[in-house]
């Protein structure tokens, strides 16, 4: 469809517009084949070094369940954060910084729609890892799937978006393309760390008391609780969704205060 | 009809006023050039029309539209095609990946593979951006600039860095590019460039523009002064001429005049008079670089350098 039949269409044909950038977008990130398969494949190769170095032991304070049933769901949601957060705010970086944003904030392309492309696609980047996860997990290691998928792809989508937010908030506070690999992943793998990806927190420990100020926890225990085995045990974590909500606020809030079109100066 | 009309300009960046009251208007299907050193205000002023940056005074219309009007600026975009310095697309798309993209985004875009075409690229058609030369990513960038038949394009230094050769390829590129009447704002440091383009150049020299003109009448250059220029002969003194004399270089002699045919007739009677023979009589207006240095004075104030936003350090 060419975009004056699209445009006849109102807002719809914007939507259309998004459809068609995202597909350039997923384009140009198979395109750079090692960086896609970096950025896809890390989550699982992290998961099978793990279940093979567990082996088959179980974590007592969580019903006594096998560790992949908890590292499979941690390891999606590193999925979603290396995705949304990670690879969107280096790509934000290095387009600013390489004079993309401002040859397409001056074309008539909707900042919205240019934004919502990118949205889309880190979606799409962070649902092959959670796919690969899950068939992995189940094939080798008998991963029992999520009894509640609703809870799942919720858990995911306001991940998403708030690694979204909080990846161009980081973008704008990065001044060039050298510092934007270094200083996403120290922040990321921090707070991966104290947010017990490797090693499973006890609710109410320090650790988990001070990492569960910082979004991470709070997308690692909601993509965990539903697949969580133990009885009585709700897949839907509101509380979690609610954290992560407002550190959606404040990304977004600090994104659009403090972006730029431009390459830095000096 | 008139493209673009700016009326006391003005723009500043902290302490700095990069631009202090700039006017000038210019007619549908004209191109016109904006010729000034780094640092003059050209580019914060060209910003400005593309309605990239808010201005802080006076008043801009391009196309009907006021540039920073958020409501319309879609509008604008629609019918506006910006070449910048740099390429700037993704590497791992192919030239008729990225045109096909940016077609989307207008509303009655020229076909793709008639700009491929246009632009010389009919081979590169599905090379990857990041294996193309510098020359040939110089050429996308003008394809991408005119993909959405713009009524209005804006060419920022379109040749800096380029060698003599490329250049000209690029001028008569831009030449055929722009003839059906798109109106064309350009902005170089390159006096040449202007020269060869442009129907009309405004100088700009320190937030301000100090001369507008026709290429050829620019800072009186048709009606001022001329330089009469000629070897002096051997036996004779600088001060034994019959008309005044502007300087001697060994013994090359200059002479500045706005009276050329009285002062020409002077010298040559009293050469014959006297025999001697002129070897290397020239007689030549100012050139526009001549004009040029006249009007932005020194060129190089360090202060006005800093105050080019786009200006990065050399790292």
């Amino acid at each position: 469809m060419s975009v004056a039949e699209a445009k006849s269409k109102g807002p719809l044909g914007d939507v259309v517009m998004v459809a068609r950038q995202t597909g350039y977008e997923q384009l140009a990130f198979w395109r750079n084949r090692i960086g896609a398969i970096f950025t896809v494949g890390f989550s699982t190769v992290f998961l099978v070094l793990l279940a093979a170095g567990g082996g088959g032991s179980r974590i007592s304070f969580l019903g006594n369940i096998r560790q992949i049933q908890y590292y499979a769901p941690g390891f999606v949601a590193y999925g979603v954060m290396s995705a949304c957060f990670n690879m969107l705010a280096i790509t934000m970086v290095v387009r600013r910084e390489t004079g993309l944003l401002k040859r397409l904030r001056l074309s008539p392309l909707p900042n919205w729609v240019m934004m919502g492309a990118i949205f889309v696609n880190a979606l799409i980047v962070a649902a092959v890892q959670v796919v690969l996860l899950l068939v992995i997990g189940r094939l080798a290691y008998h991963l029992q799937l999520p009894h509640n998928y609703l809870a799942l792809i919720l858990a995911i989508v306001v991940g998403d978006i708030c690694f979204t937010a909080l990846g161009v908030a980081a973008s704008t506070l990065i001044p060039n393309q050298e510092a934007a690999g270094p200083s996403v992943s120290i922040v990321f793998f921090v707070l991966l760390f104290l947010s017990g990806l490797w090693f499973p927190l006890k609710s109410g420990s320090g650790l988990a008391r001070v990492s569960s100020i910082f979004p991470v926890r709070h997308l690692i225990t909601a993509v965990f609780a539903p697949f969580d085995l133990r009885p009585g045990v709700s897949p839907w974590s509101w509380n979690d969704l609610g954290v992560m909500a407002i550190w959606a606020v404040v990304g977004a809030v600090v994104a659009t205060r403090r972006f730029k079109w431009e390459p830095r100066r000096g | 009809m008139t493209a673009v009309v700016v009326e006391g300009l003005r723009k500043r960046y902290g302490a700095v006023d990069a631009v202090r009251g700039v006017s000038f208007s210019v007619e549908e299907g004209e191109v016109f050039a904006l010729l000034g050193p780094n640092g003059a205000g050209k580019t914060t002023t060209v910003e400005i029309l593309e309605g990239f940056r808010p201005h802080d005074g006076g008043r801009v219309e391009v196309l009907g539209y006021d540039p920073g009007n958020r409501s319309t600026r879609r509008g604008l975009r629609e019918r506006m095609g910006i070449v910048l310095q740099e390429l700037a697309v993704e590497p791992t798309l192919s030239v008729r990946e990225v045109l096909t993209r940016n077609a989307g985004y207008y509303p009655a875009p020229r076909g793709v593979g008639e700009v491929i075409e246009l632009v010389g690229l009919g081979e590169k058609a599905n090379a990857r951006i990041k294996t193309l030369s510098g020359g040939q990513q110089r050429r996308l960038d003008l394809g991408l600039g005119i993909i959405g038949d713009p009524d209005i394009l804006f060419l920022d230094e379109p040749t800096t860095g380029f060698d003599p050769s490329a250049r000209r390829a690029a001028w008569d590129l831009v030449k055929a590019l722009t003839g059906a009447g798109t109106t064309v704002i350009l902005t170089t440091h390159y006096m040449d460039e202007a020269e060869a383009l442009a129907d009309r150049v405004a100088i700009i020299a320190r937030g301000e523009i100090v001369a507008t003109g026709t290429p050829d009448s620019l800072g009186g250059r048709d009606a001022g002064d001329v330089e009469i220029r000629f070897h002096l002969p051997a036996a004779i003194a600088a001060a034994d001429l019959p008309v005044p004399v502007e300087s001697v270089d060994g013994t090359l002699v200059k002479i500045k005049t706005d009276q050329e045919v009285q002062v020409l007739h002077k010298l040559t009677g009293w050469a014959i008079r006297r025999k001697v023979v002129l070897t290397g009589l020239a007689v030549e207006r100012l050139s526009l670089e001549d004009v040029y240095l006249r009007l932005v004075g020194d060129p190089g104030g360090a202060a006005e350098v800093a105050a080019e936003p786009r200006v990065k350090a050399v790292s």
